[in-house]
This record gives structure tokens, sequence and C-alpha cells, in this order.
């Protein structure tokens, strides 16, 4: 694990600064949910995703910590990790995948470009291939990503108990933002300070 | 049977303001709730780096102290502030976010500047994450 980080971070050093270009990365992404259910609305946000995208190949990785996540009532918090998504045991949700139609975006150009991102979802030890609809957001050289989809519960091996059926909903709403910096600013920054 | 009927009554209603409370049952008082660890960013990141299974069954949703010098300073659009605390490593550290319930002295940090926050730990990405910090 150590050996492993440090080999990665001399690769990133060492490495011609034309690949650190082509990765930009977010440490502070927003992602939300929420669940319609006939009986109640349940909401929670975190804001501190890592994600990170590789323009030259059009990977894309997202992590979260479940943990992280800030429900409105105390309570649904409390259930969310010990009885549904059980965070002690897992401890995050991960999205390894990449953008389908790579060539449709110029991300030399300012714009918005709709795309599709298909990868492994893997939420509560559950993988899943996925593919959703996303928003790819160029301006100034900043890129940002969007998305809305939907995931199923029983996808995931979440168990609902039949009693609070109508409180929680089969599917729930993902909504993700994220706003990108360049890979290699941050490096500047340190090696300016060292 | 009509005297146990009050009883009955009785019951269901402490049973339906109990239930009323559990529902709304408030979040944690980060501040004034009892601090389970104390220790450095450094140490923390390291052991995290070290062994990430041991680490979350040790750390996972305990109310932390932790003490380090402030390495970057992030501020989101709904102006919630995050801090990076400086934890021996090269690109990742400790990130602090701070409690958006609670009310806080100061929000500005600067860099360098050697700081204590109390909160939540979430786990480990790149960095280690804390919720709902507060300072100390």
């Amino acid at each position: 694990m150590k050996i492993s980080k440090l080999l990665l971070i001399t690769c990133i050093l060492f490495l011609g600064i034309n690949l650190q270009a082509q990765k930009h990365f977010t440490r502070t992404g927003k992602i939300t949910f929420s669940s319609e259910a006939p009986l109640e609305k349940i909401e929670a946000s975190n804001q501190k995703a890592t994600s990170i995208i590789d323009l030259e190949t059009g990977k894309m990785e997202f992590a979260v910590l479940i943990k992280a996540f800030q429900f409105e009532k105390a309570l649904m918090q409390e259930h969310f990790n010990e009885n549904y998504m059980e965070s002690d045991k897992f401890p995050k949700a991960i999205f390894k995948g990449a953008i389908a139609d790579l060539t449709k975006i110029d991300f030399s150009k300012d714009g918005d470009y709709p795309t599709k991102v298909k990868g492994k979802l893997t939420i509560h030890g559950e993988s899943n291939e996925i593919e959703v609809d996303g928003t790819i957001n160029i301006k100034d050289g900043k890129i940002s990503a969007s998305s809305n989809f939907e995931v199923a519960v029983a996808d995931y091996k979440i168990k609902v108990p039949a009693v609070v059926k109508d409180n929680i909903a089969k599917t729930v709403q993902i909504s993700v933002n994220m706003n990108y910096e360049l890979f290699k600013k941050k490096n500047d920054h340190l090696t300016q300070k060292n | 049977m009509k005297k146990y009927l009050k009883y009955i009554i009785l019951l269901v209603f402490i049973g339906g303001a109990f239930g009323f409370y559990m529902y709304n049952k408030p979040h944690k008082n980060i501040s004034k709730a009892k601090t389970d660890l104390e220790l450095s960013a450094i140490q923390l990141f390291a052991d995290f780096e070290n062994n990430e299974a041991d680490a979350n069954t040790k750390y996972l949703d305990k109310v932390m102290e932790i003490e380090g010098v402030v390495k970057d300073v992030t501020k989101d659009e709904n102006g919630m502030t995050s801090i990076t605390l400086d934890a021996g490593g090269e690109m990742f550290g400790v990130i602090c976010q701070m409690d958006n319930l609670a009310k806080h002295k100061r929000t500005d940090f600067k860099e360098g500047e050697t700081v204590k926050f109390k909160g939540i730990c979430t786990g480990v990405l790149m960095d280690v994450v804390l919720v709902r910090c507060v300072e100390v």
C-alpha cells in the first residue's frame, strides 16, 4: 500500500508534463441522492467525493465514503449506515468507467457536451455494469461533469424490510456534480512550497 | 376492562411521543460530544496508510480530535469550509469538513498554522476524511 502510493507519486512527479496535463481531479465532488416513497422523502448529500478524469482515454473514476453522507434527520443517517448500507463493512462506493463517445467532446473548446458514461458501479459490496447520461462542461479550460441517474436498491442487495417498504423507494435518484482541477496544478503548488 | 382503558391510552400516548422524539432525534452535537480518540493528523494518516481495514475498525464513526498543520483551505458554493491538514504525504492529507450545523468562531484558516479539530472520521479515499468538524 505504502510502496504503491510512493511509486504512484514518483510516477506523477517524474513522468512527462504532457501525461499529467491530461488528468483532471477533484476531492470536493458533490454527490446527493434522494428516495421518494409514498410515505417519506429521504435526501442526503456528500461533498467529499473524489474523482479523476483522464482526457486522453476518457476514463473516469469516482469514490465516495458512505459515512460522509449527511442527512437531515439523524435517525435516517443511522439507519442508512447501520441497516441498509452496512457502512462498517462497506465504507466506500466506487465507480470505474469511461466516457462512451469521447470523440464528440472537444476539451479545448468551451461548451456543454452531453455524453454517456459506461462502467462498473460498486455499492454495498455489489458491482453492476451501468450506463448513465451525463454532461461534460468546459469553461476556460476547467472541466466539470454532472449526471443524474437512477439506481435500483435491489441491484445492490440492500435489504429493505417489508415494514418500511412504503418509506423507502425501490429506485433512488442519484445526482453527481464534479468540478475538476488540473492534476498538475497541485504538484506545482507543492513543489513551489518545498 | 374499562379501568385498564386509561392505562392503555396513556401507554399509546407515551409510545407515540417516544416514537416522534426518536424520529426527530437531533444530530449529535459535536462540540459537546465526548471525544473518543485524540491524535495527530500524521499519525491518523499513517495508520490508514499502513492498514486500512484495521484503521477502519479503530477509527470509523469515532469522535476524534485531530491536531495538524493547515495545508489547504477550500470553500464550496454553499460556503462550507474544508481544511486539509498536512500528514507528511506529498499530495494527500487529512480533510476536515466543517460542520454546517454548528456555529464556528471562525472559518478562515491560514496555511501553516497549527489547529485542532474535533469531528467524525468517515474513512479514507485518497485523503482521510473527517466530517462535522469544529475547532477546539
